[in-house]
């Protein structure tokens, strides 16, 4: 349920972040989404490795 | 509209006016603007002191950097530099801070003690920095518009859409209403929305609590960069009593920060988008900004 609320909290908050920061570089709103769209999506996968990549250090330094 | 063909079309009006900057009026003065510039000072002035009324060395303890009549640091606090963003109206808040200063035991905790009004009033002395920014940006305006605009119009300083400094300030209150200003309505629509829903999730998560510049100032310092949300806070839901911390307290008030700078590079955009109806982007530097959207 945590993950959940953390997931639903963080994913449309990325995409609302990418609206503002693709807006600089287009001048319709419509340009503007599809831009967020793609922009979050591959946040989110920069995301998923800084997850992994800070899960591998916690398992490294601290353990299981 | 003037197609700019200077080699870095971005280059700044240099150091001296950018300190001048922080004298609201100054840069004004110096363009021969001196109607323009005695209103930016007075305007800046009132609206300080117009705060200072209630909050006074209150103002202080909202700083970065609390004096407390011992650190090195103190100096620099008792000037009141450390306070955000009043430092950007620099002679009204020195003059207020030296006025006002008791680096006495009594002093010291009057910075601590609250007052009645003091959201709405530290709202209103932040709005003094803000206006003081908005002036400084409309001399850096007129500065760029004489030296790259009358080079290349014949003598003749170029219109933009809009006054890009008045789109910044608009963008300020409600996010978005600059855009529309300078012409691109749906895009200040969608870019407006997305910064207020932000900070609307912000103070949901956190009951209200997290815009408050009495608890949390320094991130209130962030928050602020969306003045028309901060402005709502500060009249409805930073007077609220606290009955216990919520949840969610953290999360809303990173929110309610995140919202504000979003706005931050709302503005600047807003500030680009009239800019760029008189100084376009030259075609090979579209190309590299279209490669990046596209990256």
């Amino acid at each position: 349920m945590e993950l959940f609320f953390r997931i639903a909290v963080y994913v449309p908050v990325l995409f609302l972040v990418a609206v503002v920061v693709v807006a600089q570089q287009h001048t319709t709103a419509q340009a503007t989404l599809q831009g967020a769209a793609a922009r979050t999506a591959r946040w989110g996968v920069w995301s998923l490795a800084l997850l992994a990549a800070m899960t591998l250090l916690e398992l490294l330094f601290i353990g299981w | 509209m003037v197609d700019s063909n200077r080699t870095d079309p971005a280059m700044g009006n240099g150091l001296p006016a950018f300190i001048m900057g922080f004298v609201p009026g100054l840069l004004q003065w110096q363009l021969g603007q001196k109607q323009r510039a005695v209103v930016a000072l007075l305007s800046c002035t009132a609206v300080l002191f117009l705060g200072w009324m209630v909050v006074g060395e209150r103002l202080f303890y909202w700083g970065l950097g609390v004096p407390d009549g011992k650190s090195a640091f103190d100096n620099v606090a008792q000037l009141g530099l450390p306070v955000l963003p009043e430092v950007l109206n620099l002679p009204a808040q020195i003059l207020g801070s030296l006025l006002s200063y008791d680096g006495t035991a009594t002093g010291l905790r009057l910075q601590r003690l609250p007052r009645d009004l003091e959201h709405i009033a530290g709202w209103v002395t932040a709005a003094s920095g803000m206006l003081a920014a908005f002036w400084a940006a409309a001399g850096h305006w007129e500065l760029r518009l004489r030296r790259d605009g009358q080079a290349r119009d014949a003598g003749a300083a170029p219109r933009p859409a809009a006054n890009p400094a008045l789109c910044a300030g608009l963008s300020w209150l409600v996010p978005g209403l600059g855009h529309a200003r300078a012409g691109q309505r749906d895009k200040g629509v969608v870019m407006g929305v997305a910064v207020t829903i932000v900070f609307a999730l912000g103070l949901v998560f956190s009951s209200g609590h997290a815009v408050d510049r009495a608890q949390y100032g320094v991130w209130w310092i962030g928050q602020n960069l969306f003045g028309g949300g901060s402005l709502f806070a500060a009249l409805v839901t930073g007077p609220m009593r606290s009955v216990e911390t919520p949840i969610d307290l953290d999360l809303g008030i990173v929110l309610c920060t995140v919202a504000g700078l979003m706005n931050l590079v709302v503005m600047c955009d807003a500030f680009t988008v009239a800019e760029r109806s008189v100084f376009p982007l030259r075609p090979g530097a579209a190309k590299t900004a279209n490669e990046g959207a596209k990256a």
